[in-house]
């Protein structure tokens, strides 16, 4: 009996070790992510316009915000920098750089970006030493952000004040291009 | 054959209580960095680089993306001020004022955190859309029947969140988030 008891306290030690195991390692593998959602959208370095929330259609990315649209796009930086730029509304928008566990690595709002136009150069540490070398143009024209991954989603949102709005902003989002690769050397 | 059956026991028991609690904290996801004011609950270190693997494991399962620290601050309601959970028969009044914002929009999920069906077709109310009183603080009547003034329309479930999303507000630490005024939750009437 004693015995018995021994092996269970072990199974208890041993089921605390598969929970930290099991914890750490759910992020890799869930598969249901929103890095692995945006990439049956289509094809990578494009933005895709997600449907407003609704009740009833949010299989695409759950939890949005229903009065917000959101385009989305899954961006890589191995081959080079990144371009993303798009004509915005006048209204509120904001822009969000997510790693592939959906961690926030950069996030801006117009009032930050200063005008209606959206502007970004995404590089890597590496790339962006490069280009500080031989500065490329668009360095002086677009916001650059060093970035400490390689791969992950970039998300617009902007405001749908009303109805009549819809088309515009639509328009504005549909829009949005995240292309690369960018030159690193002028 | 006695050590056999000891160790089946041993693994059952490994893979019961390992499995399980993972499962159940992962489901759960919002166990730390929670910062609580009246009813109102946000969880800043969610989508940062500094969240804790529960949180991000539950963020790998559900396919959410957090709004950015630079985007704003989404915080939710599960019960009214009173600590009773929100029943969508019932009539509630959420009233006050929000923390410095340029914008907010205040929606409502069901238990599962998904948008309702609701009489109104319209998902959630915004800064923009809200009308307020002399002072500038709002009322806004949350029910899933027709109510006057400033309405949040829902469908009559027996549970729901409410959800309020500040976006480009100076709120970034928690420390400055415990001493914030949120609106009140209170219940005005149930059937």
């Amino acid at each position: 009996m004693r015995r018995t008891l021994l092996f269970i306290v072990g199974g208890l030690l041993v089921g605390g070790i598969l929970h930290v195991v099991i914890v750490f390692l759910v992020p890799y593998y869930a598969g249901r992510d929103a890095y692995a959602a945006i990439g049956e959208l289509g094809p990578d370095g494009q933005f895709h316009l997600l449907p407003m929330a609704n009740a009833g259609n949010e299989a695409a990315m759950p939890g949005l915000d229903p009065r917000l649209m959101e385009a989305v796009c899954r961006f890589d930086l191995s081959s080079g920098p990144i371009h993303v730029h798009a004509a915005m509304p006048d209204d509120f928008w904001s822009v969000a750089v997510f790693d592939t566990l959906s961690r926030n690595v950069y996030s801006l709002t117009d009032r930050a970006a200063e005008g209606t136009g959206l502007d970004l150069a995404l590089l890597t540490s590496v790339q962006m030493a490069q280009a500080r070398q031989n500065p490329p143009p668009w360095l002086e024209t677009s916001i650059a952000l060093e970035l400490p991954i390689d791969a992950g989603i970039i998300v617009l949102r902007a405001l749908v004040p009303d109805d009549s709005l819809l088309p515009a902003v639509t328009t504005a989002l549909t829009g949005a291009v995240c292309s690369g690769p960018l030159a690193v050397s002028g | 054959m006695r050590f056999l059956i000891d160790l089946i026991i041993a693994v059952a028991v490994a893979v019961a209580v390992g499995v399980g609690s993972a499962w159940y904290a992962v489901s759960k996801g919002h166990l730390f960095g929670g910062v609580t004011v009246g009813a109102w609950t946000a969880w800043p270190q969610d989508g940062s680089l500094d969240a804790d693997p529960y949180a991000l494991a539950r963020l790998a399962r559900t396919g959410e993306i957090p709004l950015g620290a630079g985007e704003g601050l989404a915080f939710t309601a599960t019960a009214d001020s009173q600590g009773a959970p929100l029943d969508g028969r019932c009539i509630y009044a959420v009233a006050g004022e929000t923390p410095a914002a340029r914008l907010w929009t205040l929606t409502a999920v069901d238990a599962a955190g998904q948008l309702m069906a609701n009489i109104a077709q319209r998902q959630g109310i915004t800064s923009r859309d809200v009308v307020r009183s002399v002072d500038g603080d709002f009322t806004v009547s949350v029910a899933a029947t027709v109510q006057p003034g400033n309405w949040l329309s829902i469908a009559a479930v027996p549970r729901f969140d409410l959800v309020l999303r500040l976006y480009d507000t100076p709120l970034a630490t928690g420390a400055q988030l415990a001493t914030l005024t949120m609106p009140a939750v209170s219940k005005v009437s149930c059937p």
